[in-house]
C-alpha cells in the first residue's frame, strides 16, 4: 500500500530573539497517520506544532501540507485545523454553534450545517447536546466539543496540542482509546503534541522525540523503546537502568563487551545510536530483569546484591538492588502474579539478564 | 452576646454593618423623604403635608418637564454613545496591541489629576466665541468669523462630557476585554476566520458586559447631570436637573423638585433596563 506524503518540512528553524526554539526540523508525515511530538516542557514542540497550524512563522525551511508550501499562507486559509490545550471552547456559543462555528463561514446553508454539526457530535458521543451552554460542560465533555468542532472542518490534518493534560487520570486513558479509534475511523492524519510518554505510545503510529529544540528520533512506540537513540531518550522513555560498559570486541553485528556489575556481554549493535565514544554505554530495563533469592538458571549475565528498596505498585513491585562498585542501586520490576512482595529490603538476591535485553546506547552524555 | 459575635450569621452582621447604616442613613432615608415631600404640597413657606398626586398630575401633564426629560435621555444616550465609541478602539489597543498596560492605564486617568470644573472651563475656553478654536481658525484663514454653533448647545455637553467619562468607558471595556482567552481568538483564526470576522465574532460579543458596564456608569449620572449644561449649553442645552434645581433654588417648590427627581430616576431605570436587555440578547443573536 503507497501512501501519500501528507506533510513534509524540511530544515525549519524558529528562533525567538536569541533564543533558537526549534532548529533543523526534518519530517515526514504520511496521510492517516497518527504522529506524536513528545518531549519536555520546553523543548519546542509546541512551537513545532503551531508553525504547521500557521500561528508562528518559521525563520527558515519549508512546511509543505497536501504538497502547498505554506511559507504565505495565514493559519485561516491552511487544511489544518487544531485542538487547543484550553480547549478554547467560545463561552458565550452553546455547543452546537460552537461546532458549526468554522462551518458558518462556509455557507452551506442550515440544513448542511445542521446535519453536519449533529454528525460531528454523534462522533464524539456529545449527539443531541447542541442546546447546551459551553459553560455547563464538564472537562471531558469540552475536549470532545473542542475535538468535534474541529473535526467538522474536514481538516487534512488535525493538529492537537496537549489534548488529554487537563483530563483526571481515567478519562485520560479512556479518551486515548477513543481518540485512537477515531482517528483509524476517519483515516485524518492526527499531530499531537505531549509530554506524557504512555500517551504517547498507546495513540501513535510513529513518534517523534524532541530535545532543547532538536528532533532527535523520529520511530514507532516499539522501536522508541526497544531501541532508542541515545541516553536522553533512554532516559525520557519508559525506566533504564544505565550500566557502563567495555567493549572487546565486535563480530556479526554484536558488541562484545564488560558490562558493570554484570560481566561479559553480547550486545547487538543498536543502529539508530547517534553518537559514539571510547565507552559504551549499556542500557537495561527494569522489568527484563530476573530477580530471585537462588542464583536463577539460563541467564547470559549475574549480579549478587541486596535489595535497599521494595515498593508495591499494584500491578507490579518494583525493587532497588545494589551491590559493590555500582554508582547507583540498579531498579528492577516485577510483575504482580501472587500478590506478594517475595524480597524485602536487606536481602541478598541475584539478578539475571539476558543478552537480548541489553541495549547499546552508544556514548554516555555529560 | 459574645456566642453570637462568633456565629457566621452574626459576623456577617458585624462587617456589614457600617455599610449597612451609611446607606441606611445616607441613602435610603433621605430618599424616603424624598418620596414624602413628593406627595406634599407648597403652600407658599409652609409645607402642606396632606397626600396628593398633584405633583405627579404636573410632571406628566407639564410639556415642559417632558421635554427636557426627553432632550436629558437623548444628550445622555449620544454622550454614551459618542464615548463608548470612541473609547472602544483606545481600551481595544490597551488590552492587546501595547506591553505598557500600566502606563497607558495611568495615562488615561490623566484628566481626573484636575477638577471636573476646570475641565468644563477649559472646554469653553477652547470652543469660546474668541476662544481657541475659533482664534486659530480664522488665523489660519479658513473662516472670517467665529463659529457660534460651538458653544452653548447640545454639541457642547455631549462633546464636554464624552471626554469628561471616557476613562469611565475605556476601563470597564478593557477589562472584558483583557479577560478574553487569547486561545479563543486563535480557535477563530484556526477555524477560517479573518481578523475582522473574528472581531465581529468572538471579540465584540464577549467585550459586550464591558460595553454595558461602561453604557450605565455614563448614561444613569449623565441624564442627571446640571453643572455641564448650566456652564456649556446655553440655552438649549438645558436639561431635567437644570428644572429640578430650579425647584429647589428659586422657585422654591421642594415638593414638585422631588416629584422631577423621582420621575427623572424612574425614567433613567426603565431606559437603562431596556439598554441592558437589548444589548444582552444583540450580543446573544452573534453566532
Amino acid at each position: 500500500m503507497t501512501t501519500q506524503n501528507i506533510i513534509e518540512i524540511s530544515g525549519v528553524e524558529k528562533r525567538f530573539g536569541t533564543f533558537t526554539a526549534v532548529r533543523d526540523l526534518n519530517l515526514t508525515l504520511k496521510e492517516g497517520e497518527f504522529f506524536s511530538l513528545l518531549g519536555p516542557s520546553g523543548c519546542g514542540k509546541t512551537t513545532a506544532l503551531r508553525m504547521i497550524a500557521g500561528f508562528q512563522d518559521h525563520d527558515a525551511g519549508s512546511i509543505r501540507i497536501g504538497g502547498q508550501d505554506m511559507a504565505h499562507i495565514p493559519a485561516n486559509k491552511r487544511p489544518t485545523n487544531m485542538v487547543f490545550q484550553s480547549y478554547a471552547i467560545f463561552p458565550h456559543l452553546n455547543v452546537g454553534d460552537n461546532v458549526a462555528f468554522g462551518l458558518r463561514k462556509l455557507k452551506l446553508g442550515k440544513a448542511e450545517t445542521d446535519d453536519r454539526v449533529a454528525e460531528a457530535l454523534e462522533m464524539v458521543e456529545l449527539g443531541g447536546l447542541q442546546s447546551r451552554k459551553a459553560t455547563e460542560l464538564s472537562g471531558g465533555q469540552r475536549q470532545r466539543v473542542a475535538l468535534a468542532r474541529a473535526l467538522v472542518m474536514r481538516p487534512k490534518v488535525l493538529l492537537l496540542d496537549e489534548p488529554l493534560s487537563a483530563l483526571d487520570k481515567n478519562l485520560r486513558e479512556a479518551m486515548q482509546f477513543e481518540m485512537r479509534r477515531l482517528q483509524q475511523k476517519l483515516g485524518i492524519t492526527f499531530v499531537m503534541v505531549t509530554h506524557d510518554q504512555y500517551e504517547a505510545m498507546t495513540m501513535s503510529d510513529r513518534i517523534g522525540v524532541m530535545f532543547k529544540g532538536q528532533l532527535k528520533q523520529v520511530d514507532k512506540p516499539e522501536v522508541l523503546y526497544a531501541r532508542p537513540c541515545s541516553q536522553e531518550v533512554a532516559a525520557f522513555i519508559g525506566g533504564m537502568n544505565f550500566l557502563d560498559a567495555a567493549v572487546t570486541g565486535e563480530v556479526n553485528g554484536k558488541l562484545h563487551a564488560d558490562v558493570q556489575g554484570f560481566g561479559p556481554l553480547s550486545i547487538d549493535v543498536n543502529p539508530n545510536v547517534a553518537r559514539r565514544g571510547p565507552q559504551l554505554l549499556a542500557g537495561i530495563r527494569p522489568e527484563q530483569l530476573e530477580i530471585s533469592a537462588q542464583k536463577p538458571d539460563g541467564y547470559d549475565g549475574y549480579l549478587q546484591g541486596t535489595v535497599t528498596n521494595a515498593a508495591f505498585y499494584g500491578e507490579n513491585v518494583h525493587y532497588h538492588v545494589t551491590a559493590d562498585g555500582l554508582p547507583q542501586p540498579i531498579a528492577v520490576s516485577v510483575p504482580n502474579y501472587f500478590h506478594t512482595v517475595d524480597h524485602k529490603q536487606g536481602d541478598p538476591v541475584w539478578l539475571g539478564v539476558q543478552n537480548a535485553s541489553v541495549i547499546d546506547l552508544g556514548a554516555r552524555e555529560a | 452576646m459574645a456566642g453570637f459575635l462568633r456565629t457566621e450569621a452574626g459576623k456577617g452582621l458585624v462587617l456589614s454593618a457600617p455599610a449597612s447604616l451609611y446607606v441606611g442613613f445616607l441613602v435610603a432615608a433621605p430618599l424616603g423623604i424624598l418620596v414624602a415631600y413628593s406627595f406634599w404640597t407648597q403652600t407658599y413657606v409652609e409645607i402642606d403635608k396632606t397626600l396628593t398626586w398633584a405633583n405627579y398630575l404636573e410632571a406628566a401633564t407639564d410639556p415642559l418637564v417632558r421635554h427636557l426629560l426627553l432632550r436629558s435621555i437623548l444628550i445622555a444616550a449620544a454622550v454614551t454613545a459618542a464615548t463608548v465609541a470612541l473609547a472602544y478602539p483606545i481600551a481595544y489597543f490597551i488590552a492587546f496591541r501595547t506591553h505598557k498596560k500600566t502606563l497607558w492605564l495611568l495615562l488615561i486617568t490623566i484628566p481626573f489629576w484636575s477638577s471636573y470644573l476646570l475641565r468644563v472651563f477649559s472646554w469653553k475656553l477652547v470652543l469660546g466665541f474668541n476662544g481657541v478654536m475659533n482664534s486659530a481658525l480664522i488665523s489660519m484663514g479658513l473662516i472670517t468669523e467665529p463659529l457660534t454653533f460651538l458653544l452653548y448647545n447640545e454639541f457642547a455637553v455631549v462633546l464636554t462630557l464624552a471626554h469628561a467619562w471616557a476613562p469611565f468607558a475605556i476601563l470597564p471595556i478593557y477589562v472584558s476585554l483583557q479577560k478574553i482567552d487569547r486561545s479563543l481568538l486563535e480557535a477563530a483564526t484556526d477555524l477560517g476566520l479573518t481578523k475582522l470576522e473574528r472581531f465581529i465574532r468572538v471579540t465584540l460579543p464577549l467585550s459586550v458586559p464591558g460595553i454595558i458596564a461602561g453604557s450605565l456608569i455614563i448614561f444613569i449620572p449623565t441624564v442627571g447631570d446640571y453643572v455641564t449644561p448650566s456652564l456649556v449649553g446655553g440655552s438649549q442645552g438645558k436639561m431635567v436637573a437644570n428644572l429640578i434645581q430650579v425647584q429647589f433654588g428659586p422657585a422654591n417648590n421642594w415638593p414638585l423638585g422631588a416629584t422631577l427627581s423621582l420621575v427623572a430616576m424612574a425614567s433613567v431605570g426603565f431606559v437603562a433596563i431596556l439598554f441592558v436587555i437589548l444589548a444582552t440578547a444583540l450580543g446573544r443573536r452573534i453566532r
